[in-house]
């Protein structure tokens, strides 16, 4: 359980700092299950931060596609820093951000929280359709959740609505951050992500199938692209109209297209948070298709992302000795 | 626009396997494509007045020829769009010979691919655009790093011309391995007396800035400016007051290994490599001396009459610019300790080639006597095995190191020549003597010297006694042979020095599977690397023996002086460019580029500060590395652009 009031004290020093524009949690939400970003600007606006298992956004997207507005003459640039909240994935994206040149350390005041999973929105939401009002968790030390719905209490073991990527979650812990917020969290044995038979173990024509099926729906709202953290070019590939890599139509050819060039772009990038899948009002299973180029990212080349801020990126190393015998 | 299609049908290299006729015709219909022809060699004077002709007859504005390799033609082709006023990077070459009809038998299949390659080059032309290659001015100096023969021979060539020139050499003096030979197959001449006098001219040369002890610590730039760091180290002995009397040696206390005897023999701390030494000058070794600290030692400071002995001396870093770089950095012997069976290291009286090659030598630690080394005896048998540890794919080096039948040849001959009623034996895989008067100096040794050959492998040599015993194999007879001699001399093979893979990392010069310099072309581009602007001299890319090491060099020095007589050089206009709007300034390029040619810029961008990726023109080799690594697509590709490449699949992907 996390110490909402340590949180809340240690975010309102942060934003009283002159050197710090804005401090970005997580506040409650005004539908249901749903968690908003809150943007606090000054001490009081800490007040409404809370913590609890069904902050599951990843909030490092906002400091990234921060808008730079063109300055009038004279005016200086804003330098201040951002305060932002962290999870254990949410900071490897923040790693990788800084290894990417995105942000620097320096943008940055970082709040972790030794995280012990996130619950799926899609799981929950499921489980309690039309939930309107606002609904606060609590997880208990006995690997359960405590729901108060319309004065009802539940009581869901915690496996039941646990997020499928938090489940072989290898870094709940933040590989980066000023103020820990609670003791970290001991990292024993992990499952292997479970779901990369679609892509490893059965038949091609199957395998072929599966994703046809998927990709089918696809209606080519790019919000797994918007939530992602990693995903911030300046112009997508996707949106570009010369060379035009994928049409506009949506239909299988395309959204294949797109698809697999979205995951293929996140190789030796993806942090494993499943925003993406979480946002996906069609329900593709994206994460099966970063997990298994993480999984080949890791056994090619022996390398994780977002663990370090000194490291290159992987397809910024360039090495004579690697590894070619999988190369065709 | 009007394009111009060619198939050349090579003799029979291309027609053969090809219809080139209807390749042609399948060009025809094809947009913008105002003729199609086929020709019996497109690269001969005809065939390229042929495109002349039609360039100015029908008006074409593109050219592309479906013929050999772009390495091959593809200047020829270029020059014949210039001379007629067209820009050069109009001009396609499309590979069907290499990458067609060499490599296919079935006539319709290569047809269909040609027709493939050829549409798919047509759609490409038509998007080409015309580009223009930067120039950019060179500095006239050469820099050769490695002071033996290949270096020697480099730098008095390049002198010679007239470019000033740097030699570095890591050791205090220049000569190198050839320095420490007795003497020279097949001629049998004095090694150090036809060394000496190129050594001196180096050492006197005013066009040669001379450094040795010095080595070559960072290079940055590109052909014609190259940027370079070098490290002299300091030698506490002012070669200028210095007389040679030596004095200074016997008072000094510190007795050690000398390397130049190859450990044989002792020096002490303050010494002179050699007599010939060029610079002719002691120096203190800063290693072993006492501690440069005239508190501790300065026996030799004392006795110094010229006050040569300086311990303040400090090392010093030289910033130079070159135009051209030749890597002369050479080779380092097979550590033959790493063949158990034949107890090099633990066994006395087995020797290495230059070991022996030291004890022949008349200034030698014999003083030219052949004594062993494990009583000083003059040896009555001595056992030559080839091929100690080359050839050996399995354990040890897989090549042949090409010198090692000619060196033990020699050394079984010189043996018979010093020890009258001594027999010398050779253990050989094969006699490899191709050379000029090589095979006769091996008749030469067989008949009329008495060195007796065996034909096989040396499988173990133990200690017997005082003597030592050799168990091998005679392959001609297929019997076993145990044999005992006074002394064994392994021919060990050659590998690439330190130096050479010290400098190819840092010059980013690919090196082949055992660890040489790789040459542009191992047969046309035989002393150019990959990296334009550095020249390979002798061993550095591979064995060679002293004459061949010679013309290396020269070649180096020639090649080198090609690019040290520009005054400006052209830079080939294919080359990775940014595109300013879409580049985010992560650095990915940065990291991934091979040649170093990507740096961040800071620009302003509307008040706010941005970074902004720019190619170094002059560096960039246009290998598209940055390109396919860039997430934004803001890196392109002038002449491989994004919209040429999708074309080239659209043609390729269609049935």
């Amino acid at each position: 359980m996390v110490d909402k009031e340590l949180l809340v004290k240690t975010a309102k020093k942060i934003v009283s700092r002159e050197d710090v524009k804005y401090v970005v949690g997580y506040k409650q939400g005004t539908y249901g299950f749903v968690i908003s970003p809150s943007f606090a600007y000054t001490p009081e606006d800490v007040d409404n931060f809370i913590y609890n298992p069904l902050c599951k956004k990843n909030l490092t997207v906002y400091p990234i596609l921060e808008e730079k507005l063109p300055l009038r003459r004279e005016e200086e640039e804003d330098k201040r820093k951002i305060g932002i909240v962290v999870k254990g994935c949410d900071s490897r994206a923040l790693v990788q951000i800084i290894q990417e040149k995105g942000l620097t350390r320096e943008d940055l005041v970082i709040i972790g929280i030794p995280c012990k999973g996130v619950i799926d929105l899609k799981k929950i939401e499921k489980r309690f359709p039309n939930q309107t009002e606002a609904v606060n968790v609590v997880e208990t030390d006995n690997a359960e959740y405590i729901l108060n719905i319309s004065g009802a209490v539940q009581h869901i073991p915690k496996e039941e609505l646990l997020s499928e990527v938090c489940k072989s979650c290898e870094y709940p812990n933040p590989t980066i951050y000023d103020f820990l917020i609670g003791e970290k969290i001991e990292v024993g044995e992990v499952p292997e992500y479970s779901g990369l038979k679609n892509l490893d173990e059965t038949p091609l024509e199957d395998r072929w199938a599966y994703w046809e099926k998927h990709f089918q729906n696809c209606i080519r709202c790019y919000a797994c692209r918007e939530a992602c953290p990693l995903c911030y070019c300046k112009t997508c590939m996707a949106d570009m109209l010369e060379p035009q890599w994928i049409r506009r139509s949506v239909n299988l050819s395309e959204n294949t297209a797109w698809n697999i060039m979205r995951a293929f772009h996140l190789a030796g990038r993806c942090i494993s948070c499943g925003e993406c899948e979480s946002v996906c009002p069609v329900n593709i299973p994206l994460m099966e298709l970063n997990k298994k180029l993480e999984k080949d990212v890791k056994e090619m080349f022996k390398y994780n992302a977002g663990l370090d801020t000194k490291e290159k990126t992987l397809f910024g190393t360039f090495n004579p000795d690697d590894p070619e015998e999988f190369i065709m | 626009m009007k394009i111009g299609v060619y198939i050349c049908e090579c003799g029979s290299n291309i027609a053969g396997t090809i219809d080139t006729e209807k390749v042609a015709r399948s060009a025809e219909p094809l947009p913008k494509v105002s003729v199609s022809r086929v020709y019996r060699y497109a690269c001969s004077e005809p065939g390229q007045n042929l495109i002349t002709n039609d360039i100015e007859e029908l008006g074409l504005d593109r050219i592309i020829v479906a013929a050999c390799s772009p390495s091959m033609h593809e200047p020829t082709f270029r020059a014949v769009l210039k001379e007629r006023g067209l820009n050069p990077y109009l001009l396609e070459m499309v590979n069907i010979r290499e990458q067609c009809s060499w490599v296919h038998s079935d006539k319709k299949q290569a047809t269909e691919k040609a027709i493939s390659l050829l549409t798919a080059a047509v759609l490409r032309n038509a998007l080409q655009q015309p580009l223009t290659p930067k120039k950019v001015g060179v500095t006239n100096n050469a820099l050769v790093i490695g002071g033996g023969i290949a270096g020697i021979q480099a730098a008095l060539d390049l002198a010679e011309v007239g470019y000033k020139t740097y030699l570095v050499e890591k050791t205090p003096s220049i000569g190198g391995k050839m320095a420490q030979l007795d003497k020279t197959f097949p001629t049998l001449d004095c090694s150090a007396c036809i060394l000496s006098p190129k050594m001196v001219d180096v050492g006197r040369h005013p066009n040669i800035t001379l450094l040795a002890n010095s080595e070559v610590v960072e290079v940055e730039g590109f052909v014609g400016n190259f940027k370079v760091k070098i490290k002299k180290k300091a030698t506490y002995v002012d070669p200028v007051k210095c007389t040679l009397c030596d004095e200074c040696v016997p008072v000094c206390p510190v007795i050690i290994h000398d390397e130049y005897n190859e450990n044989l023999s002792p020096r002490r701390a303050i010494y002179i490599p050699f007599p010939q030494a060029v610079p002719a000058t002691y120096i203190i070794e800063e290693e072993t001396c006492l501690g440069i600290d005239p508190l501790i030692c300065a026996k030799c400071r004392d006795v110094c009459g010229p006050e040569a002995i300086d311990f303040d001396m400090k090392p010093e870093i030289i910033e130079e610019e070159f135009g051209a770089i030749v890597v002369a950095t050479g080779y380092e012997a097979y550590p033959i300790e790493n063949i158990g069976e034949y107890g090099y290291g633990s066994i006395h009286n087995v020797i290495s080639g230059l070991e022996f090659e030291r004890i022949l030598s008349a200034s030698g630690p014999t003083d030219g006597v052949v004594r062993r080394p494990s009583d000083g005896k003059v040896p009555k048998t001595v056992v030559f095995i080839h091929c100690a540890g080359s050839r050996d794919p399995a354990k040890h080096l897989p090549y042949c190191s090409k010198v090692c039948c000619m060196y033990s040849t020699k050394h079984a001959l010189q043996y018979r020549h010093l020890v009258h009623d001594g027999t010398a034996v050779n253990f050989y895989i094969d006699i490899r003597t191709a050379g000029k008067d090589y095979e006769e100096f091996y008749q030469r040794a067989a008949e009329e010297d008495g060195v007796i050959y065996i034909k096989g492998k040396v499988s173990e040599i133990l200690e017997d006694g005082d003597q030592l015993l050799i168990r091998g194999v005679n392959t001609l007879t297929s019997e076993t042979v145990e044999m005992h001699a006074d002394l064994v001399v392994l021919a060990n093979g050659m590998m690439p020095s330190e130096g050479t893979k010290k400098i190819a990392s840092m010059l980013k010069l690919p090196v082949d599977s055992t660890g040489f310099i790789r040459e542009a072309h191992p047969k046309l581009k035989p002393v150019d690397t990959v990296i334009s602007g550095v020249f390979l001299a002798g061993t550095a890319s591979g064995p060679k023996d002293i004459p061949e090491t010679v013309a290396h060099a020269s070649g180096a020095a020639s090649r080198a002086s090609t690019i040290l007589a520009q005054k400006e050089l052209e830079i080939d206009a294919t080359i990775a460019n940014v595109n300013e709007m879409l580049c985010r300034g992560c650095g990915m390029c940065v990291d991934s580029c091979p040649y170093s040619a990507i740096e961040l810029e800071a620009k302003n961008s509307f008040g706010h500060t941005i970074k902004v990726a720019v190619v170094n023109e002059a560096l960039c080799k246009g290998c598209g590395t940055c390109s396919a690594t860039c997430l934004n697509g803001a890196i392109g590709h002038l002449g491989y652009t994004d919209n040429q490449i999708l074309a080239q699949i659209k043609a390729l992907s269609q049935k």
